[in-house]
Parts: structure tokens; C-alpha cells; sequence
């Protein structure tokens, strides 16, 4: 039964002119344009409209941000691990961790254009009467918010773009001195890495209800960061499978480990967000315990819409997960894992929708401009996304460990 | 101990042999022969190692363990009896209002529930583990043989078994040195004078 | 013993060999089992019997406080939690580390855990002993401890399960058992090792009993590990589940410096940090002790290293953030609360705790200090006493200044306090010696597994590479896995 080797070839790991990929950042791109367009044209027929496009931008920007942070963070500790069973999706990380850039482009000024729908202790006159603004004014100030703002942009974007770049020029040059590097770079980078993204945290969502505090929301929000990318990777090597690219590259045994990853992060999320919320709902604080009635009660019209909101996110993003992602023959079917990853990522946009709009609509409500925004911030995602996997191969394909990765088998 | 019996089937009636037992020098050598013993037909068989060597049941052609599905209903027994403990105690057993709070809170039932999931699913494991492999088993024809005492340390083994439908004393034998074995030997079922001492071990 | 080969440098392609010194299977299972079959070596009571001697103080101090009651310790009124409370969460913890290299670390697939897992495991059921005591002499009512179990009693009272400290209970029980099970069933093979070679009958019958007839049965191994497998899967939440009930003790209470979302995986990477710390302090002793410089090679100990440094990270991470919150929060208690923590009259501790905590720990940014044995003793130490600090400042400046200025006092340990938390590291120590002494220091079987000889395909190119540019046609001739095969 001994079998030759299973045989790679690297030129066919590159997007094929012709094949969907090829064309992915053109229609998204378009598809992105027209409805960004369109989002702006809706925004802009009445106040609450407008109002309501700050909110639905935020939610998609966010929720895009998450996934290529998370990226990002993979690419990180892969790194800082000197993991071998990863090099194959590791390129596919690398070039979502760089949607970044784009992201920014498309968060900073529309939320500079919402500050004031979107954050409450923006508004002076609140700050004048509400002591508790006026003790954080040192923190939640525009000024303050803009320079931490851009310094969160600039060092996730050098990150990304540095990790990318060393690995391409490794496509190139196979220098083993760049592993090294960046084996020794990234424990530093994850560590700027999780305080940057805590105050990210902090900035863009705890502070939409400003007198809320809660030190777990910075763990909170990276795990949701997480599982968010750890679907979108598993979406994205699925659908190179599909397409040909990556069959007989990818086996089981990495939809394995992804599939093992995406259910780990799933409970921790769950984790985390259960002691966060049974923290505050033990000890009945009502300065803390404000966040969670906003997202327990509705209006006395309809007392139970955003409590089925939550519900839905504790039964949607734990437990119909952990029950689906848990035996290992889902993780290793194409079908079921797929089904398993898209499920996560739209939980996970359920997550950054309840965290957010509740700041906007007492009563859970929903509106065109969360789909246009949506397909906006999507669309040049996707397009952006298409045009980094067009630059060249879909592997690293002389990482030293490229070998290690492909031949790897689960224990 | 000499009160065990030996874990030999029932098939075992009428043979005055356990069966040929053979050690290999190397985990490669014993997987490739592994491969050959079932690709040759053989059911009743074993292979013995210090180490569970990595991949061995694709060789032998196990099924994958069933433990699981134990371990899954015993971890959510657990849990559910838990879940239910509390709330029975809590709304039947000893209703006491504690910090304003409504009686059946279940946010507050699931840390003990589980716990108490982890701790039905962990025994499942274990004990499933053992009724599995039918552990204790103090007495075993083969540790009759004074080289199974490497099966501990560095020795490799494949042992086929008497009853099984092919096997013959001396071509099942020859088949084993054919593959590589280092060392073949017939293992007796057991030795009336042996069985003073027990023979647990050793 | 000089070592024999670096192994702490990774190479980019390939991986280090994880131990050393050239072992086969056979001469492994020789450098393990002869420290249990030997005459005991003289440096062994060297440990033992002082460790023995902490114990009787342990047994003293209990039994002064079983007589005279909780007046001993320095408990005064504000402050009516002290040393009990300080010793049960720094011995939990210390136990967390155990779990996390031979469930967490089994998981990622590290498999340099190999050689430290049986070790850590062992400490980890000693610690949860340890901690076990605090709980149980403290009630003050000792002969009515087990009302914290639900069983029914003749008052027809049961446990209040909204209430933390049983959850304490449950999970730290519940997190003993199923180490202990964990640690078992992973010694059972090398169990059966000692008995195969034991030279007395006596030896032969009393680890064959334990061994349940094991005969490394493939059909066995097979059930063996995925049970393995899935205590790993199962221990892995537990542990991140008990050391976030016990921080719940403390956060579900409405008293700044308690009440803080963060505390369940903050107290959870403080857990494993000292865990470590303590693995770090035993393994630096036992593989001198008993020879095995090149089993628990320096790169097992640069791996601890950088682990101390994540979490070492992690809980300064916590402290920081916790410090940020109670500013932000804008809650003049909160704030105070911190306040007095970084300058009241315990700042002392609290800066002890920072600097062995977070300041400790980031030498080990550097390879030569992680590859300093010195340094590795020393810091492992100063983790530990940092550590138990951090409960010492959580719990006593807490409580110290509450809400109403009047009740304001301080607290100070008296003798019997510090009776009982010596003499607990006395019961630790005891069990500690006494299994390094009579079990297998290394789980022989699974270091086995690391060897590159017990790779069936070792050797074999089981995935070949063509490069870009090289054309579509395969390598002609695919290297010959190693002979034959139907």
C-alpha cells in the first residue's frame, strides 16, 4: 500500500485568468460602488435616515474590520508559534489582514461625518449637565478619539502590509533569514496588537453608550474578532477548493484544524461573553447594568424585541454551534463546515449589529441601509480582498514549513 | 490476582495454543506488516507496542473508537441532572428569595451545571475507556511469554490468535517471519503448572 | 551533566529534536524507571524531610485552629477574609498549569509537553489538595462541612447554589477528580512498565494492580486515545471554568476591586503564569536530581519561559486595563478603590506584585535569559511570590477601605496565619517527593512517541513540492516509500 508522494504543483497556485477569481474584484468593486452610492442617496432624504446610515455603516465597517484583524491576528501567532500546519491558508490571511488600509478609507470619514449621531458625548450640552461625561472628557474627546483612531489604522496597517510583504518577498527570493524575522517580530506586534484592539474596542463601541464600562469588553471584542476570521479563512480555502485551485493542496486535515479553531474560539466567545453579562447581572449594579437592559427590554410597546435580539445571539453564536461544530465528522465535510463557517459569520454580524444599534433604535428595527451598507463595505472588501489574492501565489510557496504544511496530519 | 480469568474468547475451547506471537524492530516494520496481516485476511489479531504508534489503526483496519457517543450522553446526563438539581432545590426543595432575585435563576445554575457535565462526560471517558478495553484484565496468555515484557519498553508485537479462521501453527508463523519479524514464538494458552505463581506479569 | 546538544534553536525548515542525548526506547524507559527501582538517593531526603517537617506544622496549626477557632488568624472586621481565602486561590492556581500542559498544550499539538506533562499533572492534583484544606478548616464550623454538599440533612436544608463559594465547591472538586482521573490514566502504560520490570514480587503485584493489566494492545490504544483525547477536550474548558468561578468569589460582589468583569481570564492567565513559575522551580530540581538534563532539555524550559512571558503579559494586560477602567468608569469609589491600592497602606504588596508579576517576567523577551538557569530559578521563584501576592492585594486592599470610612482597618497576619501557608507548601512538597520517588517522572510512553524511530513513515516524502516554472510534468521518479507493501 505504500503510495508515491502526493504531488503540488506551485504555478497552478495562482488565480487563473478567467476563473471567478479573476473577475471578483470588478464586480464587487462595482458592486460595492453602486451600493455606497445608493447608501449615501438613501441617507441623505431625511435625518433619521442619516442617522440610521452612521449606525448601518458602522455595523459593516466594523464588521469587515473584524474579519481582517482577526486575519491578521492569525498571521500573528503563526508566526510567534512557528506553526507548520498553517502555511498553506496563511497566505489567504495574509492578504485579508490587508483589507485594513481600505477599511479605514472607508471608516474614518464617515464616521468623522457622524460623530455627532453616533456618540452622545460629542454633544457639549450633554457634557455641560452629565458629571460623569465631564470626568471622562480626557478620554472622550474628538481630538482624543482621532489620534487614537488613526494610530489604531497605521499600526494594523504597517503590521499587515509588513507581514505581507516579508512573506511575498520569500515567493521570490526563498530567504529563510525572512521566517526568522518575522518569527521574532510578531510576538512584540501581538502584543501592540491586543492593546490596540481593546481601545479600538473601547473607542468605536463601548463608547456609544458612554456611561457603560466593563473591563472584559476589550477580550470581548477580540473574540468575537476571532471566530469572525477563523470563518471567513474557512469560507475562503473552501471556496479555493471548490474552484480547483486548491484541491489536492488543502486536505481534510486542515478543514480539520480550522474547523477544530473556529469551534475553540466559538466557546471562548461564549465564555467570555456569558461572564461579562453574569457579572453585571449578579451583582445588579445599575450604572452597569444599563447596557444590558437596553438590550433585554424593548420599549414598553413591545417589551421583547431586543430581548429575542439576544437570545438569538446566545443561542445562534453558542449553542446551535457548539452542538454543530463539535463531532469531527461536520469538521471534516465540506458541506457541513461550510454551512458551519457562513453560519458563524453571520453571527458574528449579528454580534456587531446588537452591540451597536441599540444605541440607535429603543425597539430592534430594521432598515434598507444595514443591507446597502452591508453590500458597500462587502463589495470593496471582497474587491479588495480579490485584488491582493490576484498578486500573485495563493501560498507562500517557499516558506520553509510549506512542505511540513501540506504532508500535516491531525493527532 | 490468581483469581482472574484469563480474557481469552470462548473460541478458545479446544486450543492448546493462544497463537503466534511476533515482534518487529521497527514502528515501520510493524506498520507495513500490520498492512500485510490485513491485507491478508486475518481478523483475530493484535498489534502490542509501548507507544500507541501514530496512524496503526488505518494498518489493522480498526474502526474508529465509539467512545464519543458514550462520552457525549454521559456529559449531558450530567449536565441535565445538574440543571435540574439545582432547580428543584431552588424552586421545591428550600425556596428562599436571594438578592431580589426570582427563584428559578438559571444564569446562577450554570456554573454548577457544568461542572457538573464535565465531571459525567470525563467519567464516561474513563470508564467507557475501561469497559472498552475490558480493563482490568490481570491475567492474558500472552504475558506468558517471557519476551512480552518488552511490549512495555521497546518491543514491538503482532499476535494473531489460534482461533482465528486462518490461521495455522506453522504457515501463520512463517507468514509473520516472512514479513520481518525479528522473533516468532507460539504463546500457550495456559500452563496448569504455571498458574501457582499467577503470572500477572512478567 | 553537560548538555549535549542545543535544541533550543529551531531550525526555519524542519523541527529541533525535543529531547536528547541520543535515547532509544530502551534506554528512555531505563532513565525513567531506574530513579523509581534504585535505593533512594541520599539528595531526595534532603527535600523530603523538611517538607515533612512543614507538614507537622500544617498538622499543628490546623489543630490549633480546630481547638481555639478562627480567632488565631489576623481577621479583623472589615477584612474577615485573609490568609485562607489568599492560600486556596494561589493553590488552585498553582494548579492550572498542570492541566494546561497536558490538556491545553496536548491540544495545540505541542508536543515538548511530553516530557513535563506527568510532572505537572502530579502538581496539579497536590495543589488542588492543598487548596481543598482552606476551604475545609475555615467554615469555622468544621464538623458541619459537608452541609456544602447537597446531600439531605436532618434540618432538610440544601446548598445555596446561586451562591459563588459553591460553585467553588463543585468546580474545584470536580476539577481534582478529573485531574486525577487525567493523571492515571495517562501513567497506566508506564505503570505497566515498572511492573514488567520489577525484580520483587512485592513491586510486581503492587504496580501490577494499578497497571489493570495493561499489554499495549493496539485495540487498546486506539480506545485509550481518544479517551486521552477527550479528557483533553474536557479538561481544557474545566480549567478555564475553575479559575473563573474562583474569581467569581471575588466579582460578583458589588465591592470595587472585586467587581470587574475582566476577573475570570485574568484570574485565569494569573493561574497558569504561577503554574508555570512552580513547574519551572520543581523540573529545574527534579531533572538534576534524577538525571534528566536531556529529557527536560533546555528547550523545555525556554518554552516555559516564553509561557510565563504571554501570561506574565496577560495579567499585566489586566492590571492595566483594570487601572484604565476605574478612571474611566468615573465611579469615585472605583477610583478610590485603585487609588489606595497603588499608594494606600498596602502599596507595599502592590508593588511587590507588579514587579514580580509583570516586570519579572519581561527579561524573558531575551533568549539568553531564557536560556539562564539562574535566572529561570530565580524568577520562577519570584512569580510565585508575586502571585500570591496579587490574591494577598485583591482580597485584603479590597476590603480594607470599604464604602464607610469608619470601618476602615488594617490588616496583619499573625503566626498561625503564616503556619498554615507554610505548612500547606509542607503538604505539597511531601506528595511531591513521594511521587517522584515511587512513579515515573516522565510518561514514558508518550515521550516514546517523539522519538523520530516511532514514526511508521519516518523517512518517507509524503508530499513533493513542484516549483513554478518547472512545467506540469511530476518529478519523474517519486522516492520509493521504503519498500514494499501490496
Amino acid at each position: 500500500m505504500a503510495h508515491g508522494p502526493r504531488i503540488v504543483h506551485l504555478d497552478q497556485l495562482v488565480i487563473r485568468p478567467g476563473s471567478g477569481w479573476a473577475r471578483l474584484p470588478l464586480i464587487a468593486g462595482a458592486v460595492g460602488f453602486v451600493f455606497t452610492i445608493v447608501s449615501i442617496v438613501l441617507a441623505r432624504s431625511s435625518p433619521e435616515s442619516t442617522k440610521q446610515f452612521f449606525h448601518s455603516w458602522l455595523v459593516a465597517v466594523v464588521f469587515f474590520l473584524c474579519i481582517g484583524l482577526g486575519c491578521l491576528f492569525f498571521v500573528l501567532i503563526h508566526h510567534a508559534t512557528k506553526a507548520g500546519w498553517g502555511v498553506v491558508v496563511r497566505r489567504l490571511a495574509e492578504n485579508l489582514a490587508c483589507t485594513v488600509p481600505v477599511l479605514a478609507v472607508l471608516f474614518i470619514p464617515v464616521v468623522a461625518l457622524g460623530m455627532y449621531d453616533l456618540f452622545h458625548w460629542t454633544h457639549a450640552d450633554a457634557v455641560a449637565h452629565d458629571r460623569l461625561l465631564q470626568v471622562k472628557e480626557p478620554w472622550l474627546n474628538e481630538t482624543g478619539f482621532w489620534i487614537r483612531t488613526v494610530i489604531y489604522f497605521v499600526v494594523w496597517s504597517g503590521l499587515a502590509l509588513y507581514f505581507r510583504n516579508a512573506s511575498r518577498r520569500q515567493d521570490d527570493s526563498g530567504d529563510e533569514a525572512l521566517s526568522r524575522r518575522m518569527a521574532r517580530f510578531s510576538p512584540v506586534a501581538v502584543a501592540v496588537f491586543a492593546v490596540t484592539l481593546t481601545f479600538a474596542g473601547f473607542d468605536w463601541l463601548m463608547s456609544l453608550e458612554p456611561h457603560w464600562y466593563s473591563t472584559m469588553f476589550g477580550v470581548y471584542f477580540f473574540a468575537g474578532t476571532v471566530v469572525s476570521a477563523f470563518a471567513a479563512l474557512t469560507v475562503l480555502t473552501l471556496a479555493f477548493e471548490r474552484s480547483g485551485h486548491f484541491r489536492g493542496v488543502v486536505t481534510g486535515e486542515h478543514f480539520h484544524d480550522l474547523g477544530k479553531l473556529l469551534f475553540a474560539f466559538t466557546v471562548f466567545w461564549a465564555y467570555i461573553a456569558f461572564s461579562q453579562f453574569f457579572l453585571i447581572w449578579y451583582a445588579n449594579i445599575p450604572e452597569e447594568t444599563n447596557w444590558f437592559l437596553s438590550r433585554l427590554h424593548g420599549t414598553d410597546h413591545n417589551p421583547a424585541n431586543w430581548r429575542a435580539a439576544t437570545m438569538l445571539l446566545a443561542i445562534g453564536h453558542f449553542a446551535v454551534p457548539f452542538f454543530f461544530l463539535m463531532p469531527r465528522t461536520i469538521k471534516r465535510n465540506r458541506t457541513l463546515l461550510l454551512i458551519g463557517a457562513l453560519w458563524m459569520l453571520a453571527m458574528h454580524l449579528w454580534d456587531v449589529f446588537w452591540l451597536v444599534m441599540p444605541n440607535l433604535h429603543r425597539e430592534m428595527t430594521f432598515s434598507l441601509l444595514d443591507l446597502t451598507s452591508l453590500l458597500g463595505v462587502g463589495g470593496v472588501f471582497l474587491a479588495t480582498a480579490g485584488w491582493l489574492l490576484s498578486r500573485g501565489s495563493l501560498v507562500p510557496s517557499r516558506d520553509p514549513r510549506l512542505v511540513e504544511s501540506l504532508a500535516f496530519e491531525n493527532i | 490476582m490468581g483469581l482472574m480469568t484469563l480474557d481469552v474468547p470462548e473460541a478458545s475451547a479446544g486450543y492448546s495454543h493462544y497463537g503466534v506471537l511476533a515482534r518487529f524492530e521497527t514502528a515501520k516494520a510493524l506498520y507495513r506488516a500490520c498492512e500485510a496481516v490485513r491485507d491478508a485476511g486475518y481478523s483475530k489479531w493484535d498489534a502490542l507496542t509501548p507507544f500507541p504508534v501514530h496512524g496503526l489503526e488505518k494498518a489493522m483496519g480498526l474502526k474508529p473508537s465509539k467512545l464519543p457517543f458514550l462520552v457525549l450522553a454521559t456529559g449531558l446526563s450530567g449536565a441535565g441532572l445538574g440543571f435540574a438539581l439545582q432547580s428543584w432545590v431552588h424552586i421545591q426543595g428550600y425556596p428562599l428569595i436571594i438578592s431580589g432575585k426570582p427563584l428559578f435563576t438559571w444564569p446562577a445554575f450554570v456554573p454548577v451545571t457544568f461542572e457538573l457535565g464535565v465531571l459525567g462526560a470525563a467519567l464516561g471517558a474513563v470508564l467507557g475507556m475501561f469497559a472498552f478495553n475490558k480493563l482490568p484484565t490481570y491475567h492474558h496468555p500472552l504475558f506468558r511469554s517471557k519476551n512480552f515484557t518488552r511490549v512495555t519498553d521497546d518491543g514491538l508485537f503482532i499476535a494473531i490468535e489460534a482461533w482465528d479462521p486462518k490461521y495455522d501453527d506453522r504457515d501463520t508463523a512463517e507468514f509473520l517471519s516472512g514479513l520481518g519479524a525479528v522473533e516468532v514464538e507460539h504463546v500457550p494458552i495456559d500452563d496448569p503448572a504455571d498458574d501457582s505463581d499467577g503470572g500477572g506479569a512478567a | 551533566m553537560a548538555q549535549s546538544q542545543d535544541n533550543t534553536q529551531e531550525p526555519v525548515a524542519g523541527r529541533a529534536p525535543l529531547i536528547v542525548g541520543g535515547y532509544d526506547f530502551r534506554s528512555l524507559t531505563e532513565a525513567v524507571a531506574v530513579p523509581v527501582e534504585r535505593k533512594t538517593p541520599i539528595g531526595w531526603w534532603f527535600f523530603f524531610l523538611p517538607s515533612l517537617a512543614m507538614l507537622g506544622l500544617f498538622g499543628v496549626s490546623i489543630g490549633w485552629l480546630f481547638w481555639e477557632g478562627t480567632g488565631i488568624w489576623g481577621l479583623n472586621n472589615p477584612v474577615n477574609w485573609g490568609f485562607a481565602i489568599v492560600n486556596f486561590v494561589f493553590w488552585v492556581g498553582i494548579g492550572h498549569a498542570g492541566t494546561l500542559i497536558s490538556a491545553i498544550l496536548f491540544l495545540f499539538r505541542q508536543k515538548w509537553r511530553t516530557s513535563i506533562n506527568r510532572a505537572a499533572e502530579a502538581m496539579t492534583i497536590f495543589a488542588v489538595m492543598c487548596a481543598l484544606v482552606f476551604p475545609g478548616i475555615h467554615v469555622g464550623r468544621v464538623w458541619v462541612a459537608y452541609w456544602m454538599f447537597p446531600l439531605p440533612n436532618q434540618m432538610d436544608m440544601w446548598p445555596n447554589f446561586r451562591s459563588p463559594l459553591i460553585w467553588d465547591v463543585f468546580a474545584v472538586s470536580i476539577y481534582g477528580t478529573v485531574s486525577l482521573m487525567f493523571w492515571y490514566v495517562g501513567l497506566i502504560p508506564d505503570l505497566a512498565t515498572i511492573r514488567d520490570r520489577a525484580k520483587t514480587r512485592i513491586k510486581q503485584i503492587a504496580y501490577g494492580i494499578f497497571a489493570l493489566g495493561w499489554r499495549g494492545s493496539h485495540r487498546n490504544w486506539l480506545h485509550y486515545e481518544r479517551a486521552y483525547l477527550m479528557l483533553a477536550g474536557l479538561a481544557t474548558p474545566l480549567v478555564l471554568s475553575v479559575h473563573s468561578v474562583v474569581s467569581m468569589d471575588f466579582a460578583t460582589a458589588q465591592l470595587p476591586g472585586w467587581h470587574t468583569t475582566i476577573f475570570p481570564p485574568y484570574f485565569v492567565a494569573g493561574a497558569i503564569f504561577s503554574g508555570f513559575a512552580m513547574v519551572m522551580t520543581l523540573m529545574l530540581i527534579c531533572r538534576v536530581l534524577f538525571e534528566m538534563e536531556d529529557i527536560i532539555t533546555m528547550r523545555h524550559l525556554e518554552n516555559m519561559a516564553k509561557i510565563m512571558l504571554l501570561t506574565g503579559c496577560m495579567v499585566g494586560y489586566a492590571y492595566g486595563i483594570e487601572m484604565f477602567i476605574a478612571w474611566y468608569s468615573g465611579n469615585p469609589y472605583e477610583q478610590f478603590a485603585f487609588a489606595n491600592r497603588a499608594l494606600g497602606p498596602y502599596a507595599w504588596a502592590y508593588w511587590i506584585m507588579v514587579s514580580c508579576n509583570v516586570l519579572t517576567p519581561q527579561l524573558f523577551w531575551f533568549k539568553k535569559m531564557r536560556n539562564h538557569i539562574g535566572w529561570l530559578f530565580i524568577s520562577s521563584i519570584l512569580i510565585n511570590i508575586g502571585m500570591w501576592f496579587e490574591r494577598f492585594v485583591i482580597v485584603t486592599s479590597s476590603l480594607h477601605r470599604d464604602f464607610l470610612p469608619a470601618n476602615w482597618d488594617y490588616y496583619q497576619a499573625t503566626f498561625w496565619d503564616f503556619a498554615s501557608l507554610i505548612g500547606s507548601f509542607g503538604l505539597f512538597f511531601t506528595m511531591f517527593c513521594l511521587f517522584a520517588r515511587f512513579l515515573p517522572l516522565v510518561a514514558t510512553a508518550e515521550v516514546k512517541t517523539v522519538l523520530p524511530e516511532a514514526d511508521p513513515h519516518q523517512g518517507e516524502e509524503l508530499v513533493r513540492v513542484v516549483p513554478a516554472g518547472a512545467g506540469t510534468e511530476p518529478a519523474p521518479q517519486a522516492a520509493p516509500a521504503g519498500g514494499g507493501g501490496s
